[in-house]
């Protein structure tokens, strides 16, 4: 039996800021974040054998997120998919998440991306980790496999951390952390026709209702709206030695040095 | 726009979008001015599964439908006409024929290599006094005990300049007109296999197009496709599939002038507003879109008549001419929105506009699209 990889991705809403969107396969995509994650799920199976199992949360139109990580090399992938999921923050998220976790063990880790494109949190993988009592290296860049864990690097605030933790372990990647691999047509194919994404409703996760959807949110969005940039062009005028010296008076009077 | 399409056909267009826009878009300029076919990136199409689309996963294909086979052409299309001609042709005249027509054992040799993009597969029909009255092919094949002894000079060959392996449609009967023509399979490197110089095209310059002349090559009898007198059968069949390709890669062209002229109509300023604002561009950009829209059901169309196994032949000769006359009439507008900087290499319709005017050409003209339509439609 070799290594066994779960990776939690997200079907992010495309154009969300924009416009109001309708929800549905046609307005998401796969969290261009998570692309690196599943990179680095499929670089470990390179090296040594084993299975990655993809989840996500959210209606029916999410599975395709999932089909295309399936397409890039996932083995098998299951889909949260239940009215009563639905509304959740991302406590809740993590709870379903968690309960699903469990009930795919036995496992080695946990991947995570380090943030979604849509709502940008970053909380879920640190939450799940807590729930699932697993330690976390979050804003992983680099993973090196070793027999019974993992040399993990992260660069944070002009440092670099090096970590080695062991299996059962979490980490979350970093967005930077490599050049995701392109799908090919095989794998398109694969993923979407002979690759079935497994669905699991409220009931297959034996977690009480009130820890999941919105009833077990800790936090409510209020209003969501977009801020406009109040930026504005100003041109200056003179000679060219002039506009020169405006500019350097104007930019080391704003503060910049 | 294309929200009928399925899950997995978006996500095909997505991908190879992807991949175009990084690996091709940044040099296709170049390899357009400078004629040259980028090895490298065709390699990384190859692993990707552009060379064996449609070819089933047994053989080393990806085992895609029409509809994906569509829409992998038009994108590699929308970044470099000269690569989309590239796969289109492989894919459709070279390889399908194999496909369809050859015998386990030939299916073995060739396609897998072909399907991973590691051979390159052209289809050499054209001669430089047979276009549409393919009748007339004057290469021939003379049987010998152990061998066909094939002498021809062909013309207008895509991919001539780096094919592995080339379909040669060659007389085997020199008195019965049309029904002595066969399809040999020639590999380059067989003695007498000479590559003539590459053609200084219009358009599709990426693409190395050359002639290829025969000097009695011997070609082991096991290489004969189909049967004696199949070649014209198998040619018709062979382009009633390519000609969707060609379709398919009109309308990447027409996409890409289309995003183009609006991309320019919004930024530039004339009469103290973007052109866009004026009526005059306002109108052509609704012709362009529609028209590309059109020309893009209407390739979706025999693909999925195809892909049914419904007679497609009527749809597919729509399709080609009117995405073909199409991308003429679209990338002539962008030029027009574009004023002179559209006639300057500066911008990429320029080039759109020269790689447009081959497709109302190659894999059957214009006319005799309206010929074969015309005769369906007439039932005469």
């Amino acid at each position: 039996m070799g290594i066994h990889i779960i990776v939690c991705i997200k079907s992010i809403i495309t154009n969300g800021l924009y416009e109001r969107v309708v929800c549905s396969s046609d307005s998401r995509e796969l969290n261009p974040y998570d692309r690196p994650v599943l990179e680095v799920a499929l670089r470990i199976k390179e090296k040594r054998s084993g299975t990655i199992t993809a989840i996500s949360m959210g209606p029916e139109s999410c599975a395709s997120a999932l089909n295309e990580a399936m397409a890039m090399g996932v083995d098998r992938s299951v889909l949260l998919c239940d009215p009563a999921l639905a509304g959740a923050d991302t406590l809740a998220t993590s709870n379903a998440l968690a309960a699903a976790i469990r009930k795919l063990a036995p496992f080695d880790l946990v991947l995570f991306g380090a943030r979604a494109a849509d709502s940008d949190t970053g909380q879920v993988g640190p939450q799940t980790a807590v729930l699932l009592d697993l330690p976390l290296v979050t804003g992983a860049h680099s993973v090196e496999l070793k027999d019974d864990g993992l040399i993990v690097e992260r660069s944070a605030d002009g440092f670099l951390d090096c970590f080695e933790v062991f299996f059962p372990a979490g980490l979350s990647i970093h967005s930077g952390a490599n050049r995701p691999r392109d799908v090919g047509l095989l794998g398109i194919e694969v993923g979407f026709e002979e690759r079935k994404v497994k669905h699991w409703n409220l009931a297959d996760l034996d977690i009480p209702a009130n820890h999941v959807g919105e009833g077990g949110s800790a936090t409510q969005v209020l209003a969501l709206s977009r801020v406009e940039s109040a930026g504005k062009c100003e041109f200056l005028s003179g000679s060219a030695v002039e506009q020169v010296e405006a500019l350097i008076n104007r930019l080391s009077t704003s503060g910049i040095k | 726009m294309e929200t009928f399409l399925s899950e997995k056909h978006r996500t095909i267009q997505r991908s190879v979008r992807t991949f175009c826009q990084r690996e091709i878009q940044p040099i296709a300029k170049e390899i357009d001015q400078e004629a040259s076919f980028p090895w490298e990136v065709v390699g990384k199409m190859g692993k990707l599964g552009y060379f064996g689309i449609q070819v089933p996963q047994a053989l080393g294909g990806a085992g895609l439908d029409t509809v994906g086979y569509v829409i992998v052409i038009e994108e590699i299309s929308r970044a470099c006409a000269g690569l989309g001609l590239c796969v289109t042709v492989h894919n459709s005249v070279a390889v399908y024929p194999l496909l369809a027509f050859g015998s386990d054992e030939q299916k073995q040799k060739w396609v897998p290599p072909l399907a991973k993009g590691e051979k390159i597969g052209a289809f050499c029909l054209t001669e430089p006094n047979v276009g549409s009255d393919a009748a007339g092919i004057e290469a021939s094949a003379i049987r010998t005990d152990n061998h066909y002894l094939v002498n021809a000079n062909k013309v207008f060959v895509t991919n001539g300049g780096v094919a592995d392996v080339c379909l040669v449609f060659a007389r085997t009967d020199a008195n019965t007109g049309g029904k002595g023509v066969s399809v040999i399979i020639v590999e380059r490197g067989t003695p007498g296999f000479v590559v003539g110089d590459l053609e200084d095209l219009c358009g599709v310059r990426a693409n190395p197009v050359s002639s290829i002349r025969l000097y009695d090559c011997e070609i082991p009898l096991d290489n004969l496709l189909g049967k004696e007198g199949m070649g014209l059968r198998i040619g018709l069949e062979a382009l009633d599939i390519g000609r969707i390709g060609i379709a398919a890669q009109a309308v990447g062209i027409s996409q890409a002038a289309l995003e183009e002229a609006v991309r320019y109509s919004r930024q530039r300023y004339q009469f103290g507003v973007p052109i866009s604002k004026h009526q005059a561009i306002r109108m052509m950009v609704a012709d362009m879109a529609t028209k590309v829209d059109a020309a893009r059901l209407m390739v979706y169309r025999s693909a999925v008549l195809r892909d049914q196994g419904r007679s497609f032949s009527k749809a597919s000769a729509m399709a080609k001419l009117f995405a073909s006359e199409t991308s003429s009439e679209v990338t002539d507008l962008a030029v027009q929105i574009h004023g002179g900087y559209g006639f300057s290499k500066s911008y990429p319709v320029e080039r759109y506009y020269r790689d447009a005017r081959v497709t109302r050409i190659y894999e059957g003209t214009s006319e005799v699209h309206r010929m074969v339509i015309a005769k369906k439609v007439l039932g005469d």
